[in-house]
């Protein structure tokens, strides 16, 4: 059974683009172009991993990822993000995120990171 | 002004007293004398009274016209007085202050043409603009830069009118000009002021700019990618041509997401951060992100870059900053020579202890007089420049243990060129 991947990014072309990116790694995607989205048709003990951008209207990624930690989720969490924060990196594993990626985001460092994160 | 000089007697005088005791004569006869006398000295009592109080009113008259005078005398600002007759703009008045302002005595004003003489105006634009507005019979208004008798520049604000007789006829012009150049300072200053606050703010909304359109432009390239990767790996082991434009896709795609990552980081406000350097890295850097405007201008960068230089600790984006604001100036040095094309830049190592950077142009050189001020706050010789460039640049280097200079080429164009200290712990291996 294929590894399950969450997207939650507002950019519908950036959501489309790595779910057939993803999809070519066998992963099955699911993308959500807001986290209210993500949060009203997945539940928290469902399995997968979570790319999560951080600029976002409505719920911001860092709080998205607070939400889920709060919550007693386990669920593995990887920024993705357009903008140049000092310390992002840091500060993503921080709260507990399995990474921190700077868009555009290179196939193969995404993968890894991922297959790192189920680990 | 003409003085009045009027012997007066006491008012109450009378040539003859009213009944004078006298012989009688015939009655009739002496009546009518009598009357006549009376009558005769009535009336050049009556008149001598008149002369008195015209006296009188002229003696006020003389008391005004002596206030006036001492009042023009004393006044700070310069009144001068043109004889309008035969429209050779004589001055026939200039008071102390006039003098003191223009520098000129007074010998050297009055009875000359106020537009000829030493001290009138330098432009002669502007000085038939004033004798047009007279002849108009209207008042002249202005503000003029002009001379004084010693060569010092000062701001005059001037203002000239027509003085009428009763038939209303121009026989004199009055004009009054004081001297505004410490107003004018002021004014400038605050502009100068403003004109920095302005390019702080406008720094601050490029960085933000900057930003946002990074964003932006991510998003998209974050498709364009993930898209092309996907393809590349459904046509694996297939399509070797379609394959290799793919990888053209990525190529261009992570060299756009370079551009812009540099372009955040040049613009990013941090504290300096000291780290070890390559110089000839910060150079090639920095004219990456200037090479299209190169390029447009028609120039060329020429690269004699030592590459066997030792590495120097300094704050990447700070040294970045120099070098495009020099290469910038360059730039602007040879944008109006047609035939100049080529701009050097040349690293080496200067001594044990540091490195010199040159950028070499063959532009219009620096004029001698300004190469004094050529770091100082605000000076430009630029119609659109602010004059921060090279003085930021200075203060950066110095802040580096180094200094930035200029100097003029023997053939043509300008040299600005910095040395730095190169990292201490390699000193030891020399």
């Amino acid at each position: 059974m294929p590894s399950l991947i969450y997207i939650v990014d507002d950019d519908e072309s950036v959501c489309r683009a790595l779910k057939i990116l993803l999809s070519s790694y066998d992963f099955e995607v699911k993308t959500f172009n807001s986290a209210q989205k993500f949060f009203d048709s997945v539940a928290n003990d469902d399995p997968g991993c979570l790319l999560l951008d951080i600029h976002m209207p409505g719920l911001d990624g860092w709080e998205v990822q607070k939400k889920i930690l709060n919550s007693g989720s386990k669920r593995p969490v990887i920024f993705i993000s357009a903008e140049k924060q000092d310390n992002a990196a840091d500060r993503a594993l921080k709260v507990g995120a399995v990474g921190f990626l700077q868009k555009p985001v290179n196939g193969q460092t995404l993968v890894d990171l991922i297959n790192d994160a189920k680990n | 002004m003409k003085n009045i000089k009027v012997v007066k007697s006491t008012k109450s005088c009378s040539i003859l007293p009213k009944k004078a005791k006298r012989p009688l004569l015939r009655k009739t006869t002496r009546n009518i004398l009598e009357d006549k006398l009376r009558f005769q000295m009535e009336e050049m009592v009556t008149q001598n009274s008149k002369l008195m109080q015209g006296i009188d009113r002229e003696k006020v008259a003389e008391e005004q016209i002596h206030i006036r005078t001492k009042a023009m005398e004393a006044a700070s600002d310069g009144i001068f007085i043109i004889d309008a007759k035969d429209n050779n703009f004589n001055i026939v008045y200039a008071n102390p202050s006039f003098q003191m302002i223009t520098g000129y005595a007074k010998k050297e004003i009055i009875g000359h043409n106020y537009f000829m003489y030493a001290g009138g105006n330098s432009d002669l634009r502007i000085s038939g603009e004033i004798r047009q507005t007279l002849s108009q019979g209207k008042s002249f208004h202005g503000e003029l830069l002009k001379f004084k008798k010693n060569g010092e520049k000062y701001w005059c604000l001037l203002r000239i009118a027509p003085i009428r007789d009763t038939k209303g006829v121009v026989t004199h012009y009055v004009g009054i000009k004081s001297d505004i150049t410490l107003m004018k300072q002021r004014v400038l200053e605050i502009e100068e002021q403003r004109e920095e606050l302005l390019h702080v703010t406008r720094v601050g909304k490029l960085a933000e700019f900057v930003s946002s359109l990074a964003h932006e432009i991510s998003q998209p390239l974050t498709a364009i990618l993930s898209y092309a990767q996907a393809a590349q790996r459904m046509l694996k082991d297939r399509e070797p041509q379609l394959q290799e434009i793919l990888q053209f896709i990525v190529n261009d795609d992570q060299r756009a997401a370079e551009v812009i990552r540099r372009l955040r980081y040049l613009l990013k406000k941090s504290k300096p951060a000291f780290v070890s350097l390559d110089i000839n890295t910060v150079i090639r850097d920095t004219v990456s992100l200037i090479i299209p405007q190169v390029t447009a201008k028609d120039k060329v960068i020429k690269f004699e870059l030592d590459i066997g230089l030792p590495l120097i600790q300094g704050d990447r984006i700070q040294l970045q900053q120099v070098v495009l604001n020099l290469i910038s100036n360059s730039l602007e040095a040879m944008e109006s020579k047609k035939d100049s094309h080529e701009l050097i830049i040349r690293t080496s190592r200067k001594d044990t202890d540091t490195i010199l950077v040159q950028v070499r142009d063959s532009g219009c050189g620096i004029p001698e007089g300004n190469m004094k001020k050529l770091f100082s706050h605000f000076f430009t010789s630029k119609p659109d420049g602010l004059g921060m460039g090279l003085s930021i640049s200075r203060s950066i280097i110095e802040a580096h243990g180094g200094h930035l200079e200029a100097e003029n080429n023997p053939d043509r164009g300008a040299t600005f060129y910095f040395i730095l200290p190169i990292q201490m712990k390699n000193s030891n291996e020399y």
